[in-house]
């Protein structure tokens, strides 16, 4: 009889310890969705507002006591130093729209001047990469300032501003690594370089004589993760994100080139300018406000980016 | 990298990964009821017998033409296509501006429902012929017999697959970043993005999302033992019909 009775309150106990297991793991997924839906809400509210719409449009405006318009600017709000993501607002980071969090860089420096030249109230919405130009062909967003060059291809489905940074081409390669003190395209004879999809970079690989040109990676945070797990040799990128990445990490090693030993690119490609739908009538306004904008004070902008940046901090 | 490093990171960035992991987690859940839901109506109407003759005849084979359309579509196109010819199809072709949030649970659900629909024909399917034929025998209509015979044993043995569903949403919701849907994916991307600490970044996010995974299969599992009942029962032996009846085996003088 004792036995029976030891081995059934141990059985009650396992049993009770597991329903505490199971309630923990409850409570601990409800707090989750709890979270989760607290933003939801705040997203549902915020985007009415943005979504009042800067052109008349007759879709939902439900929110009338904006005074001012909104100006809608699409970004990845992931790309280090042009823009990126932060919790406070430290650095004169914007709130992102539908979320509790703020994106800073030159982006959205660059933006908040286009905006004031405007007179409208700037309004941040987050979007992939690949999402970009979809969101302003389906009028989601305004104007697209995330570092985005004005090639001919994509001048096809949307309009630029004029240009408001221009940067050098350059390979970042693992420090110390067998391409560590390359100064010519030549010297990456035989190597495995690759670039973000969709982008100029990419194509300018084939300029590399006896290159191995690696397939095109989706992000930036992609090809970080393969050049320091080494599986490949450098990738393609401009002076301003080569910088953030050399200095956030040590491992990695900037490889810039003089004129003659560098990437030949057109114009098109290393400027950066806002993207706008096909005859939106902002183009005259913003190039106004961009006029405003000196080189010298681009390159400011730039530095002071990089060094508000969170990885330098 | 370094254990310090992760914590530190996670310390940061804590409430990133907590939103990301809120919003993953609703989109799982809306998705699959939602999926489930077109899931069991589209599997009840897949296993309809043919009618002989009549209009029901031609009516229910348009009707599963239809039903059989939307199941190949959704569940032979990726979900990250699906998304983006929502998302952006719908403003650019037909003028409808749908939030991210809603676009991601239309997306999430019609997949779902998709392969639901399957999974719940071959819940139906499994089910004894002999049960139908019984159910005939006492007189029951075809959606009698689904809603009192069939559905509540093949919903219970569906629902190891539907757990399966619901662990695919989590993890696979992370392709609607493409539409801007803020999940934990697109969080930790914003994350490593800023700080251009990958492996970090992912570590922590491969233990959020297995944290939620593992809750979510112990729960099913939890769910599924109390469905099942008792592993052994008595039998109410009442053929004297007295008022309150006895369990068979067992002395009265015991109660």
């Amino acid at each position: 009889m004792r036995i029976i009775f030891i081995k059934s309150t141990k059985k009650g106990i396992m049993k009770l310890k597991r329903k505490l297991l199971l309630m923990i793991m409850a409570t601990l997924l409800i707090a989750t969705l709890a979270v989760g839906c607290g933003n939801t809400t705040d997203n549902g509210n915020n985007t009415n507002a943005s979504d009042n719409p800067p052109v008349a449009n007759g879709d939902n405006n439900q929110a009338p006591s904006e005074p001012k318009e909104v100006f809608r600017v699409g970004m990845e709000a992931g790309y280090a130093p042009f823009n990126w993501t932060q919790i406070g607002d430290a650095n004169g980071a914007i709130k992102i729209d539908g979320s509790p969090e703020y994106a800073g860089g030159y982006d959205v420096e660059i933006a908040k001047r286009i905006a004031e030249g405007l007179g409208r109230e700037l309004v941040i919405v987050k979007t992939d990469w690949d999402g970009l130009v979809p969101s302003l062909q389906a009028n989601k967003i305004d104007a697209i300032i995330a570092g985005m060059s004005p090639t001919a291809k994509r001048k096809e489905s949307i309009d630029f501003s004029d240009n408001y940074y221009k940067s050098d081409l350059v390979i970042v390669v693992k420090k110390g690594g067998k391409y560590d003190g390359a100064t010519s395209l030549k010297d990456f004879n035989g190597s495995k370089v690759t670039a973000q999809l969709n982008t100029f970079h990419y194509t300018v690989i084939d300029q590399i004589e006896g290159v191995n040109k690696q397939s095109a990676m989706d992000s930036f945070p992609a090809m970080r993760v393969a050049l320091e797990a080494g599986m490949i040799d450098g990738y393609v990128s401009e002076r301003p994100e080569g910088v953030s990445a050399e200095t956030a990490n040590a491992n990695f090693k900037l490889i810039e080139f003089a004129p003659a030993d560098g990437f030949i690119t057109e114009d098109e490609d290393t400027a950066i300018a806002v993207g706008l739908a096909k005859g939106s009538d902002l183009a005259g306004p913003i190039n106004d406000a961009l006029a405003g904008i000196s080189l010298d004070e681009q390159k400011q902008i730039m530095d002071k980016a990089i060094e508000n940046q969170p990885a330098a901090q | 990298m370094s254990f310090a490093l992760v914590v530190d990171i996670f310390i940061d960035n804590w409430q990133m990964f907590l939103r990301g992991a809120g919003i993953t987690l609703l989109v799982a859940i809306v998705g699959t009821i939602i999926g489930s839901i077109i899931g069991l109506v589209i599997g009840v109407i897949r296993t309809i017998p043919e009618p002989e003759k009549g209009i029901k005849r031609p009516l229910l084979k348009v009707v599963n033409m239809f039903v059989g359309a939307y199941i190949e579509v959704f569940r032979g196109t990726p979900m990250m296509v699906q998304a983006m010819v929502i998302y952006y199809g719908s403003a650019i072709a037909l003028g409808i501006q749908m939030e991210i949030l809603e676009a991601a649970f239309l997306v999430i659900s019609i997949n779902t429902g998709a392969y639901m629909a399957e999974i719940v024909r071959g819940g139906i399917i499994s089910i004894d012929k002999g049960q139908y034929e019984a159910a005939e025998a006492i007189g029951m209509t075809h959606l009698q017999t689904m809603v009192n015979v069939v559905l509540p044993q093949a919903i219970r043995n569906i629902l190891p697959a539907t757990g399966n569903e619901f662990i695919i949403n989590i993890k696979d919701s992370s392709v609607l970043s493409v539409i801007g849907l803020t999940e934990l994916f697109y969080q930790s991307k914003s994350v490593s993005g800023a700080n251009y600490k990958y492996f970090e970044v992912f570590l922590i996010t491969s233990v959020i999302y297995l944290i939620m995974t593992i809750s979510v299969t112990k729960i099913l599992r939890y769910v599924e033992r109390r469905m099942d009942g008792a592993e052994n029962y008595d039998i109410l032996g009442n053929q004297m019909q007295v008022e309150t009846p006895k369990i068979v085996g067992q002395d009265q003088k015991d109660q």
